[in-house]
């Protein structure tokens, strides 16, 4: 027969409280310390002092608002200005659109290095396809990138980023992240449609490392 | 006698389903919890998204931490380690997320119309894009069953239970 559990003493009942406190204190405490030690220790861990998401420019603002390039068939002298063109105007980088990207894509200058693009996405997405010739720069985890990075864009006339487009804004913090490293916002472009209007446009693309394989017309 | 045998049964069978309820949440916290902390970007963004931080140290401690947080008080309640304590930390982590979860789905229903139910969208739970309603019915049940897990004084099957 079993017996039913007896109660706890009135002695122990007083000394559960405070004993259940420092418990969840002691969890608090130790869990606090592991979640630390298991970011610094992460190797896909954050950087607790870095400011992943810059307001604004910090190098080279112009005064000079630069309205993004337009194609004709998508101009409207009625037409209520983009919440996107706006958001990046308030951070003092410069719109593009798809007629803009082609233009530089297919320009001599893009081959010599004069023109860059920067695919601000994950590695992985990278890989599955980015406009040709584009380089990686994932701004979250920049390692070496930042450095391969700021070689071509030093010796480019100006650098366009782009990210999937619609709500992304990697791009611009990437943009961000280049002129915080030296690159003046007159030389930074964000190509708003992204790499998904860029592919629903049927526009050429590379999948794999910089150089593999291409589908469609090349620069 | 009969009702002490009985009331020892029910404590028994209480006691049975306190560790599996301990177990399942255990289980829960550290999936979830490990499923965003090999995400931290994807996180860090997500929290960023509730826009109730706005300073970047605090933004980056909660979205470095707050998983792995997470999934080391998972492992706790699944080892039986301070068992109570740790249900109560949980019922701490519960209610504020929750309630962060309310305040954006109402605030996406006053800006855009849509039903409130049918609201969807990834709340940073490490689950994906979920309906609100059924998140919140699941925050709410988990809610409970770290309370029961907290007032529950006799546990068993851990490794100090406290």
């Amino acid at each position: 027969m079993t017996e039913a559990p007896k109660p706890l003493p009135d002695a122990a009942r007083l000394h559960a409280g405070p004993a259940l406190v420092r418990e969840v204190l002691l969890v608090l405490i130790a869990g606090g310390l592991f979640a630390l030690a298991a970011n610094f220790l992460s190797p896909r861990g954050l950087s607790l002092r870095r400011d992943y998401f810059p307001s604004a420019v910090a190098i080279g603002s112009s005064n000079r608002v630069v309205t993004a390039a337009v194609s004709p068939s998508n101009t409207s002298s009625n037409a209520a200005p983009d919440p996107v063109v706006a958001r990046l105007r308030s951070k003092g980088l410069q719109a593009v659109d798809v007629g803009q990207m082609e233009a530089w894509f297919r320009d001599p200058r893009y081959l010599q290095g004069l023109i860059v693009f920067v695919d601000a996405r994950t590695d992985f997405l990278y890989q599955v396809g980015h406009i040709p010739g584009a380089h990686p720069f994932d701004h979250y985890h920049p390692g070496a990138r930042l450095g391969e990075v700021m070689m071509v864009a030093n010796g480019a006339e100006l650098v366009a980023l782009y990210c999937t487009g619609g709500d992304c804004e990697d791009s611009e913090f990437a943009a961000l992240m280049l002129n915080q490293a030296g690159i003046p916002a007159e030389r930074l472009f964000i190509y708003v449609g992204g790499i998904t209007e860029w592919t629903e446009r049927k526009l050429p693309v590379e999948v794999g490392m910089r150089g593999g394989v291409s589908k469609g017309g090349g620069p | 006698m009969k009702g002490e045998a009985e009331a020892g049964a029910g404590a028994l069978g209480g006691g049975n389903v306190v560790v599996l309820l301990r177990w399942v949440l255990g289980g829960l916290f550290l999936f979830m919890g490990l499923s965003k902390a090999f995400h931290p970007v994807e996180f860090l963004k997500q929290v960023r998204a509730y826009d109730l931080l706005h300073d970047s140290l605090a933004l980056n401690v909660v979205a470095a931490g707050l998983p792995w947080f997470e999934a080391f008080c998972g492992l706790l309640l699944v080892l039986g380690v301070a068992v109570r304590g740790t249900a109560i930390v949980a019922i701490l982590m519960l209610v504020p997320f929750t309630l962060a979860v309310l305040q954006r789905a109402m605030g996406l229903h006053a800006a855009g119309g849509q039903p409130f139910c049918a609201i969807k969208f990834d709340c940073g739970c490490g689950a994906g894009e979920v309906l609100i309603c059924w998140k919140l019915l699941e925050n709410a049940l988990l809610t409970g069953g770290a309370v029961l897990i907290a007032v529950w004084r006799r546990h068993r099957f851990g490794l100090w239970v406290g």
